[in-house]
This record gives structure tokens, sequence and C-alpha cells, in this order.
């Protein structure tokens, strides 16, 4: 382990010039019980907390993390929060550990995370960090027997725009940049010292299942059907209000250019007579007029996250209901037989 | 100190002040402060005389004493007209009018003393002559001028009323000026007759009934008439056959040119033109006279809103068959309106060959007179006799309209025949068989009575003096067919032919409206589709949109009495959705609370108003209306009891329903509405027999032609639906339920019952099965379960997410496809289909979890995050989320009532 640390700190400062991109986060097995540890036993609770590692080239390795304590709703004990971050990594420092921030990780409920919030998070976390990514867990979904754990981290296009602050539709043609591209997932890799490696098979009975293969044939898949429905309506809602926000936009616009318009007819009119009668012709723009004033595009932002999310929604239910259907054809062919 | 002086003098004055007060009392009334001056001079003057005269007060009789007064007067004005004093002359004259009141009165006599009249001579000169010397005009002080123009505005009114005593007074003393001063004067009089007294003689006009022509009561213009008549009789009856073309043709060109004019009698100028018309000497000058008699007569009408004299109407009727009857007996005349005749076309006589033109329009006077007729209706009271009476006139227009348009046809103008047509076609078209049975009984006995009277008044009228004698071509009495269908075809037809848009739109809707008070109810909702009248009643007039609405409202009334409830719903809701039929229909006017209507709206409303006797019964409709509204709203709520606000047939009825249910108490029903609403409640329970007891109380249903066939037709579908509305309300409590229980309940028969339960089964309204050999309905327990249900939510917000995502694109690209609004109501449809569907809508399902868990992140989110994760952790749920969702549907549903209103008539019969 340590070996291959050095040599990832020889490549580091082989390769520090060269931008590579992102391609894999390889994750220590122990952070990934602590972040399930962690999850769980706040859920329904949504946690966070910091990973910590190191950044190799196309490689993020996540070797440790630590979770931030639940506070209460008084901003004041904020301070307090920061304090313990800093006291942490200085003590982790101390018994040597990785104290790199590399990210954070925090739980989730059927895959709503995508929000303003989290892309603000990031975007601070990017000012100090050049790559770090947010690991997500999903307390929910691995009690259907999957491990429900996701590396996101924000696309350079969206990162630049978010930069401009400018979400405006012509923007985002120029950019070609649709919903999709906000979020990129990352593939995880988990990878554990040869030692423990060599344990686990140690420990690994002798019955070809396991509690979670059990977990994997539950039929009962309803209340989570309903819940992501129930989601969906409410991005639906949420869709909508977005929507005449953009209507309510358009119609504004509309009438301002109709306003506009008459305007510059009467002021050509105006200056007609102004020729003929010998005057100099006063300029056709007149930026003081407030008819003149630039109405501010809505953000499309929001609405791309619903869609997101959205979208998440459905490959959930997608899933799931596949994963269901499979289940009852097993079951079917096993009464079969 | 001052009273001490007055009591002092008290005594002294005494005999003066009496003196005085008698003066007052003999003419200082009227004296007005500003001439205080004068008058002082005046009476004082007056008391001389008075005092000088007071010791032969007894010998004097009291009328030579009155005399002297008058005399003094007379002497006064004499002085003030040299130093031409027209200050102190105005109040003499004032005077000397209160003491012509008197002398009257002591004398007894109807006859003004000649010293008066002659004092009025004298005053007219002077003044004509101070008016004619602008010089001394010009120097006068401002009092002055301004007592002399004063003057001669009161003398001129007071002169008219002794004009034949002063033209006597004229005629000896100076007769040479006689001529001049007689013009003068019949002018001015006639200028200055005040309003008052024109309404009074109009008024008595009104009331004089039958011969206005010859005995007049009211004094003034009779006076001057008599003298005009005179006039004419000398001009024209001295010598007969000295009277030619041109004499008559001069006279009737200046009584024309006097039309209009201030102090144009206008009943003197029927007079005189009918006058003239006894003395055409040709067949076309008599019609053109006949023409300006029309117009003439129809300027007596005395406003806007007023009607013409029934009496004058029916001499203008008299005087159109005339006019048709010279037309007929003379082809080669031709009455036109288009090309300003020739000067002397008049002149070609009755032997002329070519064509003669006349001006004139036929059509406008008919169509004019029919106004007239309409208007007298709309302002008569129909509760008296007078209204009787005058609906007894309608025959008499329906001959002439009849002959109008015989004659069109002949002459080949089919367009103006379409529009008479159209005209008889409204006299017509409101009337059931009975009524109009007794019009043509009414016609036949009443022509033959009353056309030898008026062939003899006209015949006195028109005496012995009438140059061309026109002899009764036309049909004094209408043709009417057996049945007022065949009528109506004939005239239909024609204007279907050759009649302009308008025209047509009418007759179309008059048509439609007879077809359905003669029960066709398919015929009439055919014409109405295939018109497309619904389409474009928006822009036509106001009256046209009346007569639409009339129409709609029959059909309704038809659907129903045809027992096709849904489509007589689908026809009357409309009508009462707003709360204003009265007005829709012109049936009186509706008091709005939160609308002030301006007068001229007022009046204008007044004006469209439909007379007594065209009015569709709004008991009756109303009834019928709520009935059909009962009948299909109590199984709809029955069937969406879950959901009360969703698939609302009828709002107006929900309304109705909801303020009964409110009331504490409900009392025995009094009016429509209460028995409806007490028919709602026993249907609801399923008690058909107690629900069509309530509605057979009413005592409208005694209005209609058929009623033992509508009732029972009432009492089968009011049996109907308590059965769907007891299956809806009670198939959760049964699993099985017995055919023969409900033929029991019911009292249907088997057939009956089994056809409306498997309907409804097909419907998917009742989730049941038959089963054949134990005659039992089957129920099948049908419940979403909580995630059918949400979908069902997710599909609804997704339609209108879609819908509005097109209204987007819509704005965007500027308004446009053609297909969207059908999608839309595509999209409304399969939305009211999966409602409707499971016959139970899943009301807002409380999102308990969900929003607890994501309530719950939020304060959760809050915590434990470093510095950035810790700003701004507000989660979406904060977000403040307005149900634009909720608000969306509900509009969408009144579209989707707007859309289906018309439809509605396209459907199948349902039930």
């Amino acid at each position: 382990m340590a070996n291959s640390m050095a040599k990832s700190f020889l490549q580091v400062a082989a390769t520090e010039e060269v931008v590579s991109p992102l391609r894999v986060v390889q994750i220590e097995g122990l952070v990934i019980l602590k972040i399930i540890k962690h999850c769980k036993e706040f859920s329904p609770a949504l946690v966070t907390g910091q990973l910590l590692g190191l950044d190799v080239g196309i490689v993020l390795e996540v070797t440790n993390c630590f979770p931030f304590p639940i506070r209460e709703e008084d901003e004041e004990i904020e301070a307090d929060g920061a304090n313990y971050q800093l006291e942490m990594m200085r003590c982790l420092r101390e018994v040597n550990v990785d104290n790199n921030t590399v990210g954070w990780y925090q739980s989730t409920i059927l895959g709503s995370y995508q929000t303003v919030e989290l892309i603000e998070t990031f975007m601070n976390y990017q000012e100090n960090i050049r790559r770090c990514v947010c690991i997500i867990y999903d307390p929910s979904r691995s009690n259907q027997g999957v491990l429900a754990l996701k590396a996101l981290k924000l696309s350079d296009s969206f990162m630049e725009l978010y930069r401009a602050n400018s979400f405006t539709g012509e923007k985002l043609r120029e950019k070609n940049l649709s919903w999709m591209d906000i979020f990129e997932e990352i593939p995880i890799k988990v990878s554990n010292s040869a030692l423990i490696s060599a344990f686990m098979t140690e420990l690994e009975s002798d019955t070809p299942v396991t509690q979670c293969d059990y977990d994997r044939l539950q039929l009962s898949s309803n209340p989570y059907m309903e819940r992501n429905m129930e989601f969906l309506i409410e991005c639906m809602d949420d869709l909508s209000v977005e929507q005449q926000k953009f209507q309510f936009y358009y119609r504004s616009l509309s009438r301002q250019q109709a306003q506009q318009q008459a305007w510059l007819q009467k002021r050509r009119a105006d200056n007609m007579q102004r020729k003929a009668a010998g005057e100099d012709p006063l300029p056709e723009e007149d930026p003081s007029n407030p008819i003149f004033k630039p109405i501010p595009e809505p953000s499309r932002l929001e609405s791309f996250l619903i869609t997101n999310q959205i979208a998440n929604y459905c490959n959930q239910i997608n899933g799931v209901s596949g994963q269901s259907f499979n289940r009852l054809y097993l079951m079917k062919s096993l009464h079969d037989n | 100190m001052a009273s001490k002086f007055w009591t002092q003098g008290g005594s002294d004055t005494e005999e003066e002040e009496t003196d005085i007060e008698d003066e007052i009392e003999n003419g200082g009334a009227g004296e007005t402060t500003a001439a205080a001056a004068g008058s002082r001079y005046l009476q004082t003057n007056a008391s001389d005389s008075d005092d000088s005269d007071g010791q032969k007060r007894v010998v004097r009789s009291a009328k030579d004493k009155r005399f002297e007064e008058m005399a003094s007067t007379v002497d006064q004005m004499k002085n003030a007209m040299k130093i031409n004093d027209w200050v102190s002359l105005q109040e003499s004259f004032d005077k000397i009018n209160k003491q012509l009141e008197k002398v009257m009165r002591v004398t007894e006599s109807d006859r003004v003393p000649n010293l008066y009249i002659k004092c009025l001579v004298m005053l007219e000169d002077f003044l004509a002559e101070a008016l004619a010397n602008k010089e001394a005009k010009k120097k006068m002080s401002s009092s002055n001028h301004k007592a002399l123009n004063a003057m001669k505005q009161k003398l001129k009114k007071n002169n008219k009323q002794y004009e034949e005593l002063i033209n006597k007074y004229r005629e000896n003393p100076e007769s040479e000026e006689e001529k001049f001063e007689d013009e003068d004067e019949d002018e001015s009089g006639s200028e200055l007759e005040d309003p008052s007294q024109i309404a009074a003689e109009s008024s008595d006009e009104d009331d004089e009934g039958e011969d206005m022509d010859d005995d007049d009561a009211d004094g003034a213009w009779e006076k001057k008439l008599s003298k005009k008549e005179k006039l004419m009789d000398r001009e024209f009856k001295k010598d007969p056959s000295e009277i030619t073309w041109d004499t008559v043709n001069k006279k009737f060109k200046e009584v024309v040119a006097a039309r209009g004019r201030k102090g144009t009698g206008k009943f003197e100028q029927v007079e005189q033109l009918t006058f003239l018309t006894k003395v055409a000497k040709t067949p076309a000058q008599k019609l053109e006279i006949l023409f300006s008699v029309i117009s003439a007569q129809f300027d007596v009408n005395p406003g806007l809103s007023g009607h013409m004299p029934i009496n004058v109407w029916k001499k203008c009727v008299q005087n159109m068959l005339v006019i048709l009857d010279i037309l007929v007996q003379y082809p080669n005349i031709v009455v036109d309106d288009m090309v300003e005749p020739d000067e002397n076309e008049t002149q070609k006589g009755a032997d002329y060959d070519g064509t003669i033109r006349v001006w004139g329009n036929l059509v406008a006077f008919l169509e004019r007179i029919d106004n007239e007729f309409f208007k007298s209706l709309q302002c008569i009271d129909p509760h008296t006799r007078e209204y009787v009476e005058r609906l007894r006139d309608e025959p008499l227009f329906l001959v002439l309209a009849q002959n109008v348009q015989e004659y069109l046809e002949r002459i080949g103008d089919l367009k103006s025949a379409a529009k008479v047509a159209l005209r008889r076609v409204e006299l017509v078209y409101y009337k059931p068989q009975e009524v109009y049975d007794a019009m043509r009984k009414l016609a036949e006995l009443s022509e033959d009575g009353e056309k030898d009277g008026d062939e003899t008044k006209v015949e006195e009228t028109r005496g012995t003096s009438a140059f061309v004698v026109t002899p009764e071509l036309v049909s004094r009495k209408p043709t009417f067919p057996e049945n007022s269908r065949a009528l109506m075809d004939i005239l239909v037809t024609l204007i279907y032919k050759s009649g302009d848009e308008r025209t047509k739109a009418r007759a179309m809707l008059c048509d439609i409206y007879h077809h359905a008070l003669f029960d066709e109810f398919s015929i009439a909702r055919d014409l109405l589709l295939m018109s497309h009248l619904q389409d474009n009643i928006q822009h036509m007039d106001v009256s046209t949109q009346i007569l639409f609405n009339r129409a709609m409202a029959q059909v309704g009334l038809c659907a129903f009495r045809v027992g096709l409830i849904a489509e007589g719903h689908g026809c009357l809701s409309e009508l009462y959705s707003g709360g204003r039929v009265k007005e829709l229909l012109a049936q009186g006017v509706s008091q709005s609370r939160y609308h002030e209507k301006t007068p001229e709206q007022e009046r204008l409303e007044r004006r469209r108003q439909m007379p007594y006797h065209m009015h569709i019964n709004l008991e009756l409709l109303e009834a019928v209306h709520l009935i059909c509204a009962m009948l299909l709203e109590v199984p709809n709520m029955a069937a969406n009891s879950l959901d009360a606000k969703r698939k609302v047939i009828s709002k107006t009825f929900r309304r109705l329903l909801e303020v009964s249910e409110r009331q504490p108490f409900t009392g025995p029903p009094e009016n429509v509405r209460d028995h409806v609403m007490a028919a709602t409640r026993a249907l609801c329970k399923g008690d058909s027999q107690k629900a069509f007891d309530i509605i057979n109380s009413l005592d409208v249903w005694k209005l209609l032609r058929n009623r033992e066939s509508v009732l029972e037709m009432l009492k089968a579908k009011i049996k109907e639906e308590a059965l769907r509305t007891y299956l809806f309300t009670y198939c959760s409590s049964y699993d099985t339920l017995g055919l023969d229980q409900l033929t029991r309940m019911f009292d249907l028969s088997d057939a009956q019952i089994h056809s409306i339960v498997s309907k409804m089964l097909v419907n998917e309204e009742l989730h049941a099965s038959w089963d054949q050999p134990t005659r039992c309905i089957i129920f099948h327990d049908v419940e979403y379960s909580r995630l059918q249900a949400l979908a069902f939510q997710l599909t609804e917000k997704l339609s209108i997410l879609a819908e509005s995502n097109e209204r987007a694109v819509e704005a965007r690209t500027g308004g446009g496809g053609l297909d969207l609004p059908l999608r839309r109501r595509d999209n409304q449809e399969y939305a009211a289909g999966t409602a409707g569907g499971g016959g139970g809508r899943w009301p807002d399902l409380s999102y308990g979890q969900g929003r607890q868990g994501s309530s719950g992140r939020a304060a959760y989110t809050g915590g434990g995050r470093p510095l950035a994760l810790g700003q701004a952790s507000r989660d979406r749920s904060g977000q403040s989320r307005g149900y634009s969702g909720r608000a969306g549907s509900g509009m969408r549903g009144s579209q989707m009532d707007a859309s289906a209103r018309m439809v509605s008539l396209n459907r199948g019969v349902r039930g």
C-alpha cells in the first residue's frame, strides 16, 4: 500500500503540468463502510462528511473520511463546524493519515440530490481543490440489495457557465449544453489492501447466498415506487412553475418589443419632420427610456436541475420495475418447476 | 324711532295705502322690481284717476270702471310710444293684459273688447315701425332695447290668440295691408307655438280616435287649419275644371318643401296631402302624393321610443293598399328609389304607354309599418283590452305584406320580396297551430265586417272630388294556408332562394323556432347545425342574437318534450349560466346589482323587448332547465361523490343545490326552483315517486300541449335516473343485487332495468357483471392502489405540462397550428376518460410521507456542513409552490364545457 502510494506521489510529481481528466474514483473499502454506517444510522436524516485522499493523475484516491456532526438549526454555531473540521484535519495529520480534502459525501433519499445547493457547494470546493468529487449514498435504495453509491462531479463546461452566471437560452445553445451535461458520473473502483482481501476471503462463508442476495429477492417494491411517483409529481409542479416564468417572460418581451417598435416609429416620423424643417435628427436609440431596458431572461438552471431530477426518478423507476419483473418471472418459473 | 314715525304717519296715509293696495290688486302683481320707478309713476298715475273717479264709484258699473281703466292704460301706452319708451310700454302692456282678464270676467263674454284689439294693432304697427327704423334702434339705451325685444316676443305670442279679431279689425280700417300682414302673422303664429301646446294637440289627436279629418277639438291650429282648408278649397274647389296638373304639382311641392320645418304641423301636412290625393290629375301623381302622405304619416310619430298613433297606422296601411291598387291598375308605373325621376314624369297621364318612374320604396314603407306595429305592441300594456285590439290589426298588416310581396314577385324584385316574406315569417313563426288557427278565423270573420266599414270610410274621405278613382284591385283579405307550417315553408323557401345573408339567417332561426314549436326536434337541430349559425351569431346584430336565443330556448323546450334530456340541457344551460335570461330573451329588463346601466343602454334595451304575446314562458323554461339539470346531475353527483368538484355538468344547478342545502329549514316548495330542489333531494335518496309527485305539482305543465305524454316521459326518466343514482350510491354496500328487488323498488320492467344497468356496465360507470341464471348483479370491488392513483395524478400533471408547453411554442411561433386545439381537446378527453373511467377520481391524496420526508430533509441539511455546505441550505420543498395545477385543471374544465355545449346536440341519445 505504502509502496503504491509512493509511486503515486512520483507520478503526481511527474505529471503535474498536464491536466488529465478524472477517470476513476478509487475508494478504500473502509471508507465505504464508514460512509454506509454513518448514513444508515442517521437515515432518513441527511448527513454529510468529508472525504480525504489523494489526487493521482486520472485516479482520485479516497483513502479516508470523517463525518460532520449534525448541527442544530442555529446558524451561529457554524464557526464550530468549521473549527471541528480544522481540528479533525489536524488530528488526522498528526496520526499520519492522508489529510487532503478531495470532496465530500452525503446521503440522499431516492436520489433527490440535484439541487442548486449541491452545485454551490461544488463551486466552493472547486475554488480550493482542483479535483473534487461528491459521493452520494442512498440508504433507501441500498435496502433493496444494491450498493447505491455514486461519485459525481460537475462538468467543466457547466462550471464555466456557472461562473459567468449566464444560463440564457442563447448561451446554452452556444455551449451545446443540455441538462444531461451538468453532472458527470465517475466510475467508482473499490480497492482493498491485499491483507484485507485475504482476510475477507478467510471470512467468507461457504453458503452460496448471502443476506444481500435475499434482499434482492424482496418483492415489495410498491412503497418505493409510490414515493418515486410522489416526487415525480412534485417535480412536475416545479417544472410548470418554471414554465410559467418563461411564459411570463415571453409575454413581457413581446409587449416590450411592440412598445419599442411603436417608439421607433414615432421617433422616425419625428425625424422626418425635423429633417424637413432642417434640424438634426434625434438619435434612434434612447438608453434612458425604460422600454429599452432589457428584461432579464429567467435562468434555465432550475429547470435543468429539475429535468435532471426527473430523469433520475425515471431511471430509478425503470430499474426497479425491471428488477421486479425479473423477480416475478423468476418466481413464476420457480412455481412452474 | 322709525316705528314711531310709521305709527304716526299711519293714520295719514291710510287712505292712500288702501288705494295703492287696490292698485296692486288691479295690475301691479306682475311687475318687476327692476322697473320699479316706472311702475311707481304708473301707479300714482292710475291712482290719481282712480281717486278722481272715486266719487262716482257707486254710480258706475264695475264694467264701465274696468273699461275706463283700460282706456287710461291705452293712453299711457300712447304717451310712451310718443317718447319711444319701451320700458314703460312693456309694463303697460302687461297691465293691459291683466286688465283684459278682469274685463272679460266682468263682461262674462268671450268677446274681446274692441279697445284692446285696437291697442294691439297699434302696438303691432308701432313695433314694426320701430323694428324697421334701424337708426333709432341703434340709438336706444340698452334697457330700452331689451324691452323692445321682449315686447316683440310678447306681442307675437299674445297676438296669436286674437289673430282673427286683429285681422277683422285691420280689414275694416286699413285693407290694403292685409295680405302682407296675414302672411306675416301666419308665419309668426305657427312659429311660436310652444311645445306644450303641440304636445297637447298631439295628445288630443291620440285620444280623438277614428276621424280626425273633419272634426277637431283644439283651438289654435284647428282654426288655422280650417283657414288653410278654406284656402285650398278656394283654390281648387271653386273651379274643378280649371285645376291642372301644374297647380296640383305646385301645391304639392310647396307642402312637401314645408316638411320637417319647425313650424309645420305634422297632422296638418297629412291633411293637406290627403286632400291633394283627391285632386291629383294622373295616377302617377296620385301615387307620388300618396307616398308623401305615408312619409308624412310616419313623421307623425312623436319620438323614437313612442309608437305611431294607431288610427294613423291604420290609415297608413290603407294608403299602402291604395298604392298597390294603382300599381296593379297601371302596370307601366314603376316605383323606384334609386334614380331621381324626371320633374314632370308624373304628368304623363293614365293613357301613357311607356314606363312612368315614381320615386318610392315599398319595402322600406312596409318595414316601417311593421316596426311601428311592433313598437305599439311593445308600448301597450299587455294586460289591457287595447293590446288585444291591437293584436287584431295583425291580419291587416299581413294582407298588406302579402300583397306587396305578390306585387314584388310579379315585377321580379325577388330580393325585396324576400325581405317582405321575412316580415311575414316573423309574424307567424312563434304561433302554435292553435293561435294560428285563431288568427285565421279572426281574419276571415272580422275582415268581412270591417271591410265594409273601411270601404265606406275610404269612400267618404275620398269624396266625390277624387279625380283619379282607384278601384280596389288588391284583395283586402288575407289568404292563409290551412297549416302554419305550409305558410312557413312557402315563405322560407322564397327567402332561402333570394334573400340576403341577414334575411336568410333570420328566416332560418324563425324556421328552427317553428319546427321546435311543433316538436320536430331532429329537423330543428339539423337546421341549426347545418346552418352553422352558432359559429357566427356573435357577429350579427343584437335583435338577431335575441332571435337566436329564442330559437335555442325553444329547441331546448322541444328536446325536453320529446324526451331528450341531455340535448335539452345543452340548449338551455347556456341561457341560464349568466342569470340574465330575461335580458337574453328580451323579455324584460334584468337589474344587475353590480353594474349600473346608463339610461342610454336602458333605453336601447327597452327598445328591443319582445312584445308580450311572443314571450316564451320563463317559468316553464326554468322548470325545464332545472329538471334537465337535475336528471343529469343527480346520478353524476352520486357517481362522483368522492370528488364533488370534478365533472360538473350544470354549475347553475350545483349552486342552487348548495344554497338550498345551506338552509336550516326547508319549507314546502313555493316557486319552480324550490320544487326542483325538493325533487332533487328525493331523487338523491332514490325516491322516484316522491320526486315525480313534487315535479308534477308544478303548475307550469298546463302550458304544455301534450301534457300527459310529457309527464309520462318525465316519470320514466325520473325512475331511470333514480335507479342509476341508487346504484351509484349504494353499489359499495352490495355484493350482489337481485333484479327482482330493483323491479320492485323502482317500478320498472325487467327489460328496462336490464338495459339501464347494462348501459352502465358498458360505459364502465358501474363495476359489476350480470349473473343471468340467478338474475343478479354481481359487483366487483374495484379499488385503486395508491400507486395507480398516483399514476393518474401524474398523467394529469403531465398533460397540463404538455398543454402549456404547446401554448408556449404557440406564443413563440406566433400563433399557429390548427391542430393544437384539437390535440388539446383530445388530451382533455383522455384526461376526462381516465378520470371518469374509474367512477372514482382520486382526490388530492395527502403526500403525508413524502412531505414529511422532504421537510425532514430540509431540517437536516442545515446541520453539520462544512463552510461550503452550510450556507444557503434551502431545500426545494421549501420553495413556495403555487398549486398551479389545480387552477389549470379548473380552467380546463370550463373550456371543455364551452366546447361541449353545442356539440352536445350532436351526441347520441343518452339513456
